[in-house]
């Protein structure tokens, strides 16, 4: 356990000491103002600026964060947890260290996720900034917006894992960074398609409730709305779970090829 | 098994694919021996310092450390060793004292512990000046010493050290030997190189491992021996010039050398060896135990010849190394065989390493040469 957070700690110290943590940070938040504030709505991808509204909701950053998560945030942060290391050989000192493969594994689960999660937890400056202190735009309903980030928080574990998973699969950062973007994209665009369709007809279609249940921006939409929805959590543990496992191989495989 | 025994491998074998890596192999390190590992690239040693730190599994065979099993606890035998594997491969991004104490940490020494075994790291391993600075601003020398610096910290009995000297120049090479006999006063060390000289200097006993197979274990002297050839070096003179010729008869020619040299029992081969006018130099190869300087000699006196040399080398451990590896480097070089089992990750720098391989050789024979015209 105790190898966990050390492995954990020294990881996130690393994302520090190099530009792509502050990258990450500031790009984000730069480019979610951005879309928060100035881009107008495209059906399925950006819900609109939150002026197009003209209501006290943070909705507009709920569905636009998963996109930002999906193609920069997260492929940046896991492409080096395990390509890096294996790629560099640190990966073989750290491992003939007395500790398990599968606090390796936790321990560099948890410093992405945590990136992540500083992530997040940095974007409550635009609801703090906007409805309590400098500006007062309008009485906000903090409900949904914690129901907001407990939905980023579900689908962020379950994409820090498919990045963990990935990264493990490959020696170099690079490979990882692009595997990570294509397997994200793709669920998000699976999630964009049913949405379209969704608007344009009425009537269901069972490939496209099927490519609904797979999807990461199907489960997370209810979050956004400010809905708990618990079959979604399960869904999103579990995705992380399988990925952890299959890091797990991955990274125990060394010895048997 | 007994308790002295500290690394003990038992018909270990490994194999990548078709390729056997390691095809059993048995050996043991006994407590407080420095063992040198030797063998040209992609014989195996890397795969068996990997197994024995259970960064991989053996397909066949078991090993024990310390008296733990590798298959059944990995964690204890990794807690009993300090393994530094090839190129020292440190986060780059920590500094010198960040990386040594991440290392106590995940060894679960305590503060008072890490101060005081960090504090004599240090100290043996010269690290006082950088502790502050970036792992990515220091020489190779340096991070070489970061990497033993770590494998040390926890204090333990064996330590294991995958060509600790491949980066180094020579002086820091001579410097790392040095500490190498400090540090292996209490310890058990396992070395692998392919530098001969330094497993001369360093090491009492070797191993020489050749495509996945043990071809010698034991004393370095022992091993000398092991070809079972001997050479005797002759020298005859060839021309008084000033001074005044003090054997029999007419001064000696090229031809009747050779007959009569050719002619002692034992002589298995003649060679000249390059000399000036003065003298006809020749290297004669016995294979018999038993000595063959009176025999010569008295070929010699019986001519009338005047006998400038007669010296009986012993076979260096370079020349032993070569006959019992021999075919290792051509087979590498082969088109489509297989690369190095042990990193196949590293394919692509086996041929640099090859050829560092063989400039090490020829530097290492450079080297004896040297120290032989000094002795002589």
């Amino acid at each position: 356990m105790r190898n966990i957070f050390i492995i954990a700690r020294r990881d996130l110290r690393a994302q520090f000491n190099s530009p792509v943590a502050y990258v990450v940070l500031g790009g984000t938040m730069l480019l979610l103002g951005v879309v928060f504030f100035l881009i107008p709505h495209i059906s399925g991808v950006l819900a609109g600026s939150f002026w197009d509204v003209d209501r006290a909701t943070m909705d507009q950053m709920f569905a636009s964060l998963p996109l930002f998560l999906s193609v920069f945030v997260i492929p940046a942060v896991t492409m080096r947890s395990l390509a890096a290391e294996k790629g560099s050989g640190t990966l073989e000192l750290l491992i003939t260290m007395p500790v398990r493969d599968s606090e390796v594994i936790l321990g560099k689960y948890l410093a992405a996720l945590a990136m992540v999660l500083i992530l997040l937890a940095s974007t409550l400056l635009y609801p703090i900034a906007m409805f309590v202190w400098p500006w007062h735009l309008g009485a906000l309903d903090w409900g949904p917006v914690w129901a907001g980030y407990l939905g980023c928080l579900c689908f962020s574990a379950a994409a820090v894992g498919v990045g963990m998973m990935l990264s493990s699969l490959t020696e170099s950062d690079v490979v990882a960074f692009f595997m990570t973007l294509g397997a994200l994209g793709v669920v998000y665009a699976i999630g964009w398609i049913v949405s379209v369709w969704h608007t344009d007809n009425a009537t269901g279609s069972t490939l496209i409730d099927a490519l609904g249940f797979i999807s990461f921006q199907t489960r997370y939409a209810p979050f956004a709305r400010g809905l708990i929805d618990t079959r979604a959590i399960v869904y999103f543990v579990s995705v992380t779970i399988l990925c952890l496992l299959v890091s797990f191989r991955s990274l125990e495989s060394r010895k048997w090829s | 098994m007994s308790n002295d025994v500290m690394i003990y491998a038992n018909d270990l074998s490994k194999s990548f694919g078709s390729f056997r890596a390691l095809d059993k192999i048995n050996f043991e390190v006994k407590r407080g021996e420095i063992v040198g590992f030797l063998g040209p690239n992609g014989a195996g040693k890397s795969t068996t310092m990997r197994i024995l730190t259970c960064f991989i599994s053996p397909t066949g065979g078991s090993a024990r450390v310390n008296g733990h099993d590798v298959f059944d606890a990995p964690l204890q035998v990794r807690e009993s060793l300090g393994y530094l594997p090839q190129r020292a491969p440190l986060y780059l991004e920590m500094s010198v004292l960040e990386y040594l104490r991440f290392a106590g940490d995940l060894r679960h020494l305590s503060p008072d512990t890490f101060r005081t075994r960090a504090k004599s790291v240090v100290e043996v391993c010269g690290l006082a000046q950088v502790l502050g600075k970036e792992i990515k601003h220091l020489s190779h020398g340096y991070r070489q010493r970061v990497g033993l610096a770590q494998a040390l910290i926890h204090d333990p009995p064996i330590l294991i050290l995958d060509e600790p000297t491949s980066d180094l120049d020579p002086n820091e090479k001579a410097e790392f030997l040095d500490y190498l006999k400090q540090i292996g006063e209490q310890r058990t060390v396992l070395l692998s190189t392919h530098n001969l000289a330094e497993v001369e200097a360093s090491c009492a006993r070797a191993i020489i491992v050749s495509r996945g197979r043990i071809v010698a274990d034991g004393p370095l002297d022992e091993i000398r021996g092991k070809s079972g050839r001997v050479r005797y070096v002759v020298a005859i003179q060839e021309s008084a010039g000033a001074g005044k010729y003090r054997g029999r008869g007419a001064l000696p020619k090229k031809g009747e050398v050779e007959d009569a040299l050719g002619k002692v029992d034992g002589v298995k081969k003649l060679s000249e060896l390059p000399t000036d006018e003065s003298a006809h130099a020749y290297e004669l190869v016995s294979e018999q135990e038993v000595d063959l300087r009176p025999e010569i000699f008295k070929a010699i006196v019986d001519q009338g010849w005047v006998l400038l040399e007669l010296h009986r080398d012993a076979q260096t451990l370079e020349d032993v190394f070569r006959s019992l590896t021999i075919g290792d480097e051509r087979r590498n070089r082969q088109l489509g065989a297989p690369a190095d089992g042990g990193a196949d990750d590293e394919e692509d720098e086996e041929d640099d390493e090859d050829e560092a391989e063989d400039s090490d050789a020829e530097g290492s024979a450079a080297d004896e040469k040297a120290a032989k015209e000094e002795r002589s």
